[in-house]
């Protein structure tokens, strides 16, 4: 079957079977790796891109339901060379420990801050409650966005999530 | 090369010290693989200046070029821990570079990258700052040295009288100055003579001060590779489906229905289960969808949960078990005593639910087989590679990739011995994932353990302390690849043998498996008569280590027990820990300042409570204090507040983080974690059914570092072990009612 996809601004024509989870298509066949598959389920949030500008579980979107759709990766999140301020914050707060759920939880993060500019942080914990992480990152998350938020690099120790 | 520093890598003791000395040692290094034989120190890196690509290999850690280019060779693999940033601030501190312009590359296997606590290639028990510290820093400052040397020839000047400034040699004068990379063909021609001196505490740039993460831009933005990322030309997807109950095998299927599904390319039963090969992941997991699986499960475990701890409080009855601490005579003490209190402890199988599933890529060429993985011990890999081809271990390369998560899991190799079958049958490249559903039901799990627990009490005072740990050792499953990864040379025909020959000889020839009893043989309080038995059974459940090991469940008996008898002797149990801790100054120390950050003793609010406890793992002392309470029947961790002794810090950030992270993955085990079964088969299967918290559980976490100039110790796993029993003493304090059995319940 015959779908069109536009993914990070390019437009692609793929011949896949249909009912193939976007996350193997983005991952296998167009080579774009940064998107993660923890739970293949939608338990876990690795998995998070954007879909027409709202969060979606990659791993558990057949990709005939997304034909003709707008997606953003991780790889598409910056624009032109510019890291996203997430990405900036996620690496000047240190973020990251293995690593390998934070594609997912920036892409839940950045939907977050493109429609709630000034979230609290209750609402930032609302909208992260999806997404699980192994090592235990969760303050070092709510720091990292609310620098974003406050405009400014606040590196002292996160007091806790909740 | 006319100097080499490997020698200095090997500072662990022989194997002819007596079994004291060895838990002294071992007390530092869990996991317990120790190794007992020296091995022939054969180098395979190559040493020295390549004129053709001017790069400068000063030793088997890094590589200069002419080009400015700084490349350091990580040999402890990046699952989150922080090795990648923490090993090179070592090497950078020395070298006098800043960290950040160091490339890393990740190591392959070689003798030279051995782990040298345990004599493998094996990253886990805490261990790799601690073992790196010295080496590391030696090997940057005699890179540095010869750079010096090469320029003070050059100046016609005194070598002592130059200094380096990130990357350069200044002059003497102050003004002149050459890059190392103008340097490093010269100074390959240089000497060293006699030691090398590493700098001063007050001279440090970068060891101890708040640094970022080396890897952090990498995993923002989605650049890192995992093990699971590997892309290789012409590569196929492979899935297996393993037997619903461990041990079972597969006799056939409909393989003639299978191979007609679209895309798929070959399927066929192996040791391991039934492998299915497809164009893509998708068609390989619907053709697995499709099988129908005939399965002999004759010698395949048929357990109910019920049976394990049955099983185990039947052992502990019949069998006393190995005395493994005997101070004083705890059965006199226990005769004189005013009262004796008595409790059973139970902790469940428990999974390490790495976000990464088990994965691994392999090809089986023309010259071998190529492994890339996410791996904690290639050198094993290697050899679970070779066990199921023609080949050699020295025929197999493997490639270490970043780990999404380890925790222990990545040491055993069952995923790379199943990409190797499917690879050597099918000659191309094979990318083989797990599901998660596979991931959780087809783990090496933390070992189910009962503890037993004795003690007598004259009065307020403690006089005695008996500890019977009941359940099995890890290292019963994990000799089967560690014995020949220690002797690679060795045929394969020999491969069972060595497994079984390394058990025979364990506590004679390899080191005793102290995984059941670390943790529990350090008890630190001062008791007069102190026993403590191991009764070794098996319910034949895979077991690996797992965060924290043995410290794991013995911290939650231990710091729970001491609970109990604080409130049966009528005291706060912060001060019954204290006056038995006279001549521990630093179990105090941390406990003491735990206990005043939390502000022990001082009115909560309404429906909260605090827990206290105290236990030193992997080298690295941590107290906790956990406040909690109980809302619309469910437990709720307000705060833990830790206090944590680890030594010199490299990164205080990491430190921070790894405690924290620690916290939240025994906070996690403590209210949700349990692998049960039912008649042989795992019944979790994802993060519905093993939940991990979520970041609206998380606590608020406050971690005070100790400042501290002692040799640094571990922090990947420390943070575990007190926060589980922490939290269940400060639900007796909220409740009155004692748990005595993981998970806990509200």
């Amino acid at each position: 079957m015959a779908l069109s996809l536009t993914v990070n601004g390019q437009q692609y024509s793929l011949d896949v079977e249909p009912d193939t989870p976007l996350l193997w298509v983005l991952r296998d066949e167009l080579g774009l790796k940064g998107t993660k598959f923890g739970c293949g389920a939608g338990l876990c949030g690795a998995c998070t891109v954007h879909v027409d500008g709202q969060p979606a579980r990659s791993c558990s979107t057949p990709v005939e339901l997304v034909d003709g759709a707008r997606i953003t990766t991780i790889e598409g999140l910056s624009s032109e060379g510019e890291l996203h301020p997430l990405q900036k914050a996620w690496i000047k707060e240190g973020v990251p420990q293995c690593g390998y759920c934070q594609s997912g939880q920036i892409m839940t993060a950045a939907h977050l801050l493109a429609n709630t500019p000034k979230p609290s942080r209750e609402e930032i914990i609302a909208a992260m409650t999806g997404n699980l992480c192994r090592c235990g990152t969760y303050s070092r998350i709510v720091a990292a966005v609310e620098s974003v938020v406050d405009g400014v690099g606040h590196f002292e120790p996160a007091q806790g999530g909740a | 090369m006319a100097w080499a520093i490997l020698n200095q890598r090997r500072e662990v003791p022989e194997m002819t010290m007596n079994r004291r000395d060895f838990m002294k040692v071992s007390t530092g290094a869990s996991g317990s693989l120790m190794l007992a034989l020296s091995l022939p120190g054969c180098a395979t890196i190559q040493t020295g200046y390549e004129p053709e690509t001017g790069e400068w290999t000063p030793d088997v850690w890094l590589e200069l070029t002419k080009k400015d280019e700084i490349f350091f060779t990580l040999a402890r693999v990046e699952m989150g821990q922080g090795t990648y940033t923490g090993m090179t601030t070592l090497i950078a501190e020395e070298l006098d570079v800043d960290p950040a312009r160091i490339k890393v590359k990740f190591a392959p296997v070689a003798p030279e990258y051995r782990n040298p606590l345990f004599g493998l290639q094996l990253t886990g028990g805490s261990t790799s700052v601690a073992s790196s510290w010295k080496p590391l820093r030696v090997a940057g400052a005699s890179a540095r040295q010869l750079l010096v040397m090469a320029a003070a020839r050059v100046w016609d000047v005194s070598a002592e009288a130059c200094v380096t400034q990130d990357g350069h040699v200044i002059h003497p004068n102050g003004i002149d100055s050459l890059r190392y990379g103008q340097l490093v063909e010269l100074a390959d021609r240089e000497v060293i003579r006699g030691k090398v001196p590493l700098k001063s505490r007050s001279e440090w740039k970068y060891i101890g001060r708040q640094g970022g993460r080396l890897d952090a831009e990498a995993k923002a933005t989605g650049k890192a590779v995992y093990g699971i990322d590997v892309e290789l030309p012409g590569m196929v997807y492979a899935v297996m489906t393993r037997s619903p109950r461990y041990g079972g095998q597969a006799t056939g299927f409909n393989r003639d229905e299978i191979l007609a599904l679209p895309g798929v390319l070959d399927a066929f039963v192996t040791d391991r289960g039934v492998a299915v090969a497809a164009d893509s992941y998708w068609r390989a997991r619907k053709a697995q969808n499709a099988l129908n699986i005939n399965w002999d499960f004759s010698s395949a475990l048929n357990i109910n949960n019920g049976q394990v701890f049955d099983g185990y409080r039947q052992a502990a009855s019949e069998d006393p078990g190995e005395q493994e601490r005997s101070d004083g005579d705890i059965d006199k003490a226990i005769e004189n005593a005013s009262r004796v209190v008595e409790a059973d402890y139970e902790q469940p199988y428990l999974d390490h639910a790495a976000m990464e599933p088990m994965n691994a890529t392999a090809w089986y060429h023309g010259n071998g087989m190529d492994v890339w993985a996410p791996t904690q011990a290639p050198d094993l890999g290697r050899i679970a590679a070779a066990r199921h081809s023609d080949l050699s271990p020295e025929d197999v390369t493997v490639h270490t990739t970043f780990l999404g998560g380890g925790f222990g899991r990545r040491l055993t190799q069952d995923y790379i011995e199943e990409v190797a079958i499917v690879a050597y049958k099918l000659k191309v490249p094979v990318k083989l994932i797990w599901s998660r559903e596979e991931d959780v039901r087809h783990g090496f799990w933390r070992p189910a353990m009962l503890h037993r627990m004795r003690a007598s009490l004259n009065g307020s005072e403690l006089t005695g302390w008996d500890h019977q740990i009941v359940g099995p050792q890890i290292l019963d499953w994990y000799v089967r690849n560690a014995a020949p990864a220690q002797y690679p040379w060795a045929p394969k025909f020999l491969y069972s043998t060595l497994g079984k020959v390394g058990l025979m000889v364990e506590g004679i020839a390899t080191p005793k498996d102290i995984s059941a009893i670390e943790g529990a043989v350090g008890y630190p309080y001062q008791v007069a008569n102190v026993s403590v038995r191991h009764t070794h059974t098996d319910p034949g459940v895979p077991i690996t280590w797992w965060r924290s090991v043995g410290y794991s469940h013995n911290g939650f008996a231990v710091e729970t027990f001491m609970d109990e008898l604080a409130y049966e002797a009528g005291e706060d149990p912060l001060q019954f820990r204290r006056k038995l801790l006279v001549t521990e100054p630093r179990h105090k120390a941390v406990l003491d300042r735990a206990a005043e950050l939390a502000g022990w003793g001082r009115p909560l609010a309404e429906g909260r409570a605090r827990g206290i406890a105290l236990f030193r793992s992997f080298g690295t002392y941590v107290a906790q204090v956990v406040e909690a309470g109980i809302e619309n029947g469910e437990i709720q961790v307000y705060k833990v507040t830790c206090s944590v002794d680890c030594g010199q810090v490299v990164n205080p950030r990491i430190v921070e983080d790894q405690i924290s992270g620690g916290i939240l993955f025994g906070l996690s085990a403590a209210l949700f974690g349990e692998i049960t079964f039912k008649n042989g088969e795992v019944q979790q299967s994802n993060f519905h059914d093993y939940r991990l918290l979520r970041i609206h559980e998380v606590p608020e976490v406050v971690v005070d570092i100790v400042d501290s100039e002692s040799e640094p110790t571990g922090v990947g796993e420390p943070g575990v072990p007190p926060v589980i029993p922490a939290l269940g003493n400060a639900l007796f304090a909220l409740t009155g009612k004692r748990q005595r059995r993981l998970p806990l319940t509200a």
